[in-house]
């Protein structure tokens, strides 16, 4: 815990110390980039407070995609900022000062870091991953609770644990605490556990009350929260359709058959065209593994966004519209939308609920929920990496009129 | 952890969005504002984060070993929190990439992204149109006054 704490003090600093450049620095270019640094310092934090998805969205997105769009917006407004008159905007400086103050003030209520008694380690997250791994319920198709589980008791639990030890080291409560009482948080404290392999709680932790998807992350995602995630989608889904609206014009003849300025540069040339493939390849992976290890359809999409926006970059637009039409590309933008939903309604159809993934059990027995979550994940793939390519030929086009 | 490195990340948290909320107040340029809000939305982020973290814990991916002798036997750190912020991060990349679409139409529009350049532009045109209204109303007065004249009165006016 103390290696934690003191990469994570360094790490912080150095993002702060970037985020005061980021904002003073005058030149927007320098800016543009800082903020890419600033997010690789944020990954770090991320992978270093065990956060392995979000940390791969923050170095996909941050570093990769916000920084190509920033530049893209900069080649045609400004090179810098105009000189302000005062150095120090004494107003602003007010009002962030006292608000900095009241929220600094509020968090000498926080519980401690990676303090295990916090609220937020206790309420609610019994039935989060009980219907996560989805045994409350209890649909059909859905695994049979433990033996001697007791439904009602586990949803009317108010995130009260009693006798937790001051010493962190100390894991035995976890046993006794009913957060690990049916396997749910610590399931292999329970399997070497005699008293518990006797009653043959053995037999389900961890795989089985998963539901073959031992990344909470992607379960939660698609799962527990997958409505939210759903609309999460229609959002950049939303969003892109915005930049069409916004920037898209007719486009006239011969303008877009510049040819590529990068052509020319051999080695620029070659290795793009010997990584794009191991590009696709590795976002396609992400995208699959997101329910056994970190990374999903947010992920994955992004990178393959990347490799198409690599490829428009070395070999010019014209190219890139070869391979994949803007219309073509507009229509797989709804259709990952179009992926998640219909998941969604083929549950509906085959006897559930809304997106309960254990209904396609009947499609593939005892791999439902993975098959679900694979194919709500691919929906969200496709429709992350088309709207990101989507938004770089917007304003790529702007940037060749 | 106790003491001041106990509360150290909310500070940091509270930090960068006081950054990112000053660059809003005090930055004309509408770019340097869309970056600044991207860097409010990490101090969020942050917050978020630090809050799933649980002492000794590890990212929360089950283990599948069955029968290894290094079976993982500590908690795992909560993660809804990082649920979260996944999918906000990607929103936040779209909020961005709207905010700089906005930007170029303005930037064609009006010529500059400096918001106090563009507020200055906008007054310049309402009073200009304000002029050119009252102008014309005065024209307008003036050749009905003219008219009616004309016919009322014949060369009252002229004479």
């Amino acid at each position: 815990m103390t290696s934690v704490v003191l990469i994570d003090t360094v790490l912080l600093l150095l993002v702060t110390v970037t985020a005061i450049a980021i904002i003073e620095v005058r030149n927007l270019y320098t800016s543009a980039m800082l903020t890419s640094v600033y997010s690789l310092l944020m990954a770090l934090v991320w992978v270093n407070m065990h956060s392995m998805d979000v940390a791969f969205t923050e170095a996909a997105v941050g570093g990769g995609i916000s920084t190509i769009l920033l530049i893209g917006t900069l080649v045609h407004t400004a090179r810098e900022e105009k000189p302000l008159k005062v150095r120090v905007h004494w107003k602003a400086a007010v009002v962030t000062a006292l608000t900095g103050a009241a929220l600094i003030y509020g968090t000498f209520d926080m519980p401690r870091f990676g303090d295990p008694k916090a609220p937020i380690h206790h309420f609610r997250v019994p039935e989060m991953m009980a219907q996560t791994v989805g045994f409350v319920n209890g649909t059909k198709g859905k695994q049979a609770p433990p033996e001697g589980f007791d439904a009602r008791a586990y949803r009317s639990f108010n995130g009260a644990v009693t006798s937790v030890p001051d010493d962190p080291k100390d894991t035995a409560w976890r046993e006794t605490s009913v957060l690990a009482q049916h396997g749910i948080i610590v399931p292999e404290v329970l399997g070497s556990h005699p008293q518990h392999a006797e009653a043959g709680h053995h037999l389900h932790p961890p795989d089985d009350f998963n539901g073959h998807v031992p990344n909470s992350v992607t379960s939660l995602l698609a799962a527990y929260r997958g409505y939210d995630t759903m609309f999460e989608t229609t959002v950049i889904f939303t969003a892109g359709v915005s930049l069409i609206m916004l920037l898209r014009r007719p486009r006239r003849e011969g303008q877009a058959q510049k040819s590529a300025p990068l052509l020319d540069q051999t080695i620029l040339r070659v290795v793009s065209k010997m990584s794009i493939p191991f590009i696709l390849l590795f976002g396609l992976y992400v995208i699959t593994h997101g329910e056994l290890g970190p990374g999903g359809g947010f992920q994955g999409g992004v990178v393959i966004a990347c490799a198409f926006i690599l490829y428009a970059l070395i070999f010019g637009r014209p190219a890139l519209y070869r391979v994949l039409p803007p219309p073509v590309i507009d229509m797989l933008t709804g259709l990952g939308v179009l992926v998640y939903s219909g998941t969604g309604a083929a549950c509906l159809l085959l006897g559930g609920k809304f997106l309960d993934y254990s209904m396609l059990d009947t499609v593939s027995p005892g791999e439902g929920e993975a098959l679900g979550m694979t194919l709500v994940e691919y929906g969200v793939g496709i429709t992350v990496s088309m709207v990101m390519l989507n938004i770089f030929n917007q304003l790529a086009e702007e940037e060749s009129r | 952890m106790t003491g001041v490195l106990g509360i150290y990340n909310y500070w940091i948290y509270v930090i960068l969005m006081m950054i990112g909320l000053y660059g809003v107040i005090a930055k004309p340029n509408l770019i340097k504002q869309a970056i600044a809000l991207g860097l409010f939305q990490t101090g969020i982020f942050l917050y978020y984060i630090s809050m799933a973290v649980i002492d000794g814990g590890t990212a929360p991916v089950w283990t599948t070993v069955q029968d290894g002798a290094q079976k993982f036997q500590g908690p795992y750190d909560n993660p809804l929190p990082h649920v979260l912020i996944l999918t906000a991060i990607v929103v936040s990349v779209s909020v961005l990439a709207v905010a700089l679409a906005l930007i170029i139409n303005i930037k064609r529009r009006y010529g500059t992204i400096e918001a106090d350049e563009i507020e200055a532009m906008d007054i310049a045109d309402r009073l200009a149109e304000f002029h050119a209204g009252a102008a014309a109303d005065a024209v307008d007065e003036a050749a009905a006054e003219g008219h009616g004249l004309e016919h009322a009165h014949g060369g009252h006016h002229h004479g």
